[in-house]
């Protein structure tokens, strides 16, 4: 007869194998693929690697690849800058006018939903017979900006109606007996402590953006964005350059994330700060 | 001899390096009602989830019916648990929830059917039969999670401070209601709060605990009338506790040197206490008088300082020399009231003050 | 301000966000739906409308088998994510007991969605080819004598990269209204004589059941529109039909472009038709 106890630790144990395999799992091809990035200029795709060099990201630098990465690049960079900028002020607006429970919001609501619904592959199809109907020539700054904004915009939307959830509307009630009228109220009070939601909501827009591939796939016209170039690119040949600049996208990404982390909490740490200063 | 209902042995249980519960023993028998009554964090929630077996003793035993459950799961044991937020199932109606217990004890669906009916009616909930718990009052889940437990028939029912998320004008009328539910049908109960007038009023038997030991059991009259250690003497409401040095023991009498004076208070069962040893006492604030005569022999000069009026009783605050309170009690309408900054002098019998039994450790 | 003067407010605050989802999501499919009536093989405005391009698409078996391809391979992840994803949530939520392990456990799941979707995949190539990583732990091991190919350039291969990338939709949600849950309820039940088998299929799993739905939703929505997978590994041996859209597109046949995307589209309202009636999305933002 097993103890229950026992029962209950092998179930743990067996869910958290099959957890710590999915994390392997999940994080084996990308560590492989850095890895791999720093084999030796004659080695090839796969194991075994000859040399560990800088080789492949020396090459990414040369002058041939700097026509083929670096633009791309930087419109991706200004691109999802773009995209980081708008999403949080939609999102800010939107979200602030969902308080007020106007009508139709709750169509309001599915409405921006329907972005994250909605696959990269639709959208950006759609767009493009959109502009082929109406003679627009599609472009990362204009087409590919307007589609990736649906994406981001749900992303961003739900981080400023959490953020607003957590507000309290006395603060701002104490305001206005306080003689300030709601566009004051709203930028001294309400807006400073939901900081740490805009700056969220502008996470989501910069990296939705900036690693964003379907959606870009039919909006963009010749001028492509980073990750575009990069499939062209596996397309053609599968080189180690590939895992070169595959691996620097993705260090530029996961820094971005950190930096946008450290902002927030340096942020919510500043406005607790005061707030328990205030109420001491 | 008939075996207890519950007995716990020398239980000991460790969150990390937090004792919760210390070696403690406790025997209860068959219908009784038994009050776990303490502070926050003295232990006595976590003495109920041992017995219901959701947590495991780190050491000693916890029989049920004479039968050993330290390997039991819950699920095998002869108990059933109320909770403080109730814990009804959200996604249940009511008539499935209070089936549950029987549906896991793989009785018939006609069985189940009857039961379910009858206690429905039993707890006068059956029109709420198919409502889900987010549509009930406070009071009617009370009722539902209540159903739900007693329908299983366990010999012991577990309850976690079952009252305390009530509206206060329900709970003396639940609290009765319970009572009465206990007496009638004569399950064991296990009641854990930190409200002592719950715990006065409904228990057979009082569990005092404080720092994850027991300070005292004993019936409310005991517990209230006579304290046995300091704790619980301060936790009781209504009491007076003065701490002192022994001076000398005459007899019948210690005698106790405190910062406000000298007092005598009668020995213990068990031996009057070293000269020049620490102890406490207290007296009852029911039991001092403002016109001490000849009995009153202990004497205590006091200022008043505040007087509550709570009806036929006045409570005053009285503060001595080294401006701790001492609390009084008048009765009646007809005694005078005392005036704010009028001194008076307190008095009370030897007889009424309690000596108590040292700290564990304590020399 | 009185309160129709701040309805306005809010209504011009709403304003952007609605055109600009109007105008780049809402249009657009109404345009791919008119596109897709489209008699003519290619693209012209003066178009007569008709069922022209529907019926040849499911006169072509291949076609056909191609949307019930696409349609199988978006089940086959929804059942494997479906009992992976809660294993994942089930254990990181109520069998971790450290708030810093629970904390690490979930960085480490999340950190790689804060990646390119497209690198992940890339990432996957050197793993599956017969010279890849799995090939040679599996020669290592003698567990094979020689490359095994099935695994690049195959629906297996697509597959196993799949479920790599939307586990994580399923885990979430179910982590979300796993918290939700109360512990009073599980030792409640307990109490009530049920096993721990039985509390979890009595009471974890209904009150997560939201959870499991949405999870199931966003696999399928995503699996379903997912070219760049099959695309990447799949080489160009296997399609679903996200690439046939991309295919046709490239050949100018806007019609016949569209018929596939409404249809991808009628698929996927299905799934979320499903959805909303079983649970009310918005009330989950609630607590």
């Amino acid at each position: 007869m097993i103890r229950w106890q026992t029962r209950q630790k092998v179930v743990k144990g067996a869910l958290g194998g099959v957890t710590l395999l999915f994390l392997a799992y999940q994080w084996f091809p990308m560590l492989t693929m850095a890895v791999l990035s720093f084999t030796g200029p004659n080695g090839g795709t796969t194991f075994p690697m000859q040399d560990v060099s800088l080789h492949w990201y020396r090459e990414l630098l040369r002058v041939q690849m700097v026509d083929d990465f670096k633009p791309p690049m930087l419109r991706s960079l200004l691109l999802a800058l773009a995209c980081s900028v708008t999403t949080a002020a939609l999102s800010l607006a939107a979200a602030q006018a969902m308080r007020a429970r106007f009508r139709g919001n709750g169509a309001f609501f599915y409405l921006i939903l329907l972005g994250v619904m909605a696959p990269g592959l639709l959208v950006g199809f759609g767009v493009a017979v959109v502009a082929r109907i109406l003679g627009l020539p599609l472009a990362w700054y204009t087409t590919t900006f307007a589609v990736h904004i649906v994406w981001t915009l749900p992303f961003g939307f739900l981080t400023m109606l959490a953020a607003f959830n957590r507000f309290d509307r006395r603060l701002e009630e104490a305001a206005l007996t306080l003689r300030a009228n709601r566009w004051t109220t709203f930028w001294r009070i309400t807006f400073p402590l939901v900081l740490p939601g805009v700056i969220g909501a502008g996470l989501f827009g910069f990296t939705l953006s900036y690693d964003e591939f379907a959606r870009s796939f039919f909006s963009t016209g010749s001028e492509m964005t980073l990750p575009l170039v990069i499939f062209a690119q596996f397309d053609r040949q599968l080189q180690p350059t590939l895992y070169a600049i595959g691996t620097a996208t993705t260090v530029i990404s996961l820094t971005t994330v950190a930096v946008f982390a450290i902002l927030f909490r340096l942020v919510r740490l500043r406005t607790r700060a005061a707030v328990s200063a205030e109420t001491q | 001899m008939a075996d207890h209902d519950l007995e716990l042995k020398r239980v000991t249980k460790r969150f990390g390096s937090f004792v919760a519960v210390r070696d403690l023993s406790l025997a209860v028998e068959h219908g009784q009602f038994v009050c776990l009554l303490g502070p926050s964090g003295c232990g006595k929630t976590t003495t109920l989830r041992v017995i219901a077996g959701l947590e495991d003793a780190d050491e000693g035993e916890v029989w049920i019916s004479g039968v050993r459950m330290n390997d039991v799961p819950p699920w095998k044991r002869d108990i059933a648990m109320m909770f403080q937020d109730f814990a009804l199932f959200p996604h249940m109606t009511v008539r499935k929830q209070v089936g549950f217990g029987l549906e896991m004890l793989g009785r018939p669906k006609e069985e189940i059917r009857r039961r379910v009916g009858e206690t429905l009616a039993t707890f006068e909930i059956s029109p709420l039969a198919e409502r889900k718990p987010d549509t009930l009052s406070g009071g009617q889940k009370q009722r539902v999670a209540l159903a739900r437990a007693l329908i299983t028939q366990p010999r012991i029912l577990l309850l976690d401070e079952p009252i305390g998320s009530l509206d206060f004008s329900l709970r003396e009328a639940v609290m009765l209601e319970l009572k009465d539910v206990q007496r009638r049908l004569g399950v064991t109960f296990i009641w854990v709060t930190h409200d002592q007038n719950e715990a006065l009023a409904l228990g057979d038997r009082v569990v005092v605990m404080n720092h994850a030991r027991i300070e005292q059991v004993g019936t409310p009259e005991a517990i209230f009338e006579r304290p046995l250690t300091r704790f619980v003497a301060s936790f009781i409401q209504g009491n007076n506790v003065f701490e002192g040095v022994v001076e000398s023991v005459e007899g019948d009498c210690v005698r106790i040197r405190t910062p406000v004076g000298s007092f005598a208070v009668p020995p213990r069962d068990g031996g009057p206490p070293p000269p020049g040893a620490n102890v406490s006492f207290s007296v009852r604030a029911a039991l001092l008088t403002e016109r001490p005569g000849p009995e009153q022999a202990n004497r205590l000069p006091a200022t008043c300082h505040a007087v509550e009026y709570l009806g036929s009783i006045r409570r005053y605050d009285l503060r001595l020399e080294d401006r701790r309170s001492i609390k009084y009690e008048q009765f009646g309408a007809q005694a005078a009231r005392i005036r704010e900054g009028e001194v008076v002098t307190l008095g009370w019998q030897v007889e009424d003050g309690i000596l108590h039994a040292p700290p564990e450790g304590a020399g | 301000m009185n309160p129709r003067k701040r309805s306005l407010v809010s209504h011009v605050l709403a304003l952007p966000s609605a055109l600009w989802m109007l105008g780049a999501l809402v249009i657009p499919t109404l345009f791919i739906v008119w596109v897709s009536f489209w008699t003519t093989r290619t693209f012209s405005l003066e178009s007569p409308l008709g069922l022209l391009n529907y019926t040849k698409f499911f006169n072509r078996p291949t076609y056909v088998k191609l949307l019930a391809d696409t349609v199988q391979q978006s089940l086959l992840l929804m059942a494997i994510t479906v009992v992976l994803g809660y294993a994942i949530a089930y254990f990181v939520v109520m069998k971790v007991r450290q708030p810093a392990l629970q904390l690490g456990l979930f960085l480490a799941l999340v950190i790689p969605f804060w990646t390119s979707v497209l690198i992940r995949t890339i990432a996957w190539i050197p793993f599956l080819g017969v010279t890849g990583v799995i090939n040679q732990a599996l020669l290592f091991l003698r567990v094979v004598d020689e490359p095994v190919s099935v695994f690049l350039y195959s629906r297996t291969g697509i597959t196993l990269a799949q479920v790599s990338f939307y586990t994580l939709l399923a885990t979430g949600p179910v982590v979300y209204t796993l918290r939700n849950i109360p512990p009073s309820l599980p030792e409640a039940a307990r109490s009530l004589k049920a096993t721990p088998l039985r509390v979890f299929w009595r009471i974890t799993v209904p009150l997560t059941l939201p959870g499991i739905l949405i999870g199931q939703i966003l696999v399928f929505l995503n699996v379903m529109a997912d070219f760049a997978t099959a695309s990447a590994i799949g080489g160009n041996k296997h399609a679903f039909l996200g690439n046939i859209v991309i295919l046709l597109y490239d050949s100018g046949q806007l019609p016949f472009a569209s018929v596939i995307a409404v249809l991808l589209m009628l698929c996927m309202l299905g799934g979320v038709a499903a959805l909303l009636k079983v649970v009310d999305i918005r009330r989950l933002g609630v607590p």
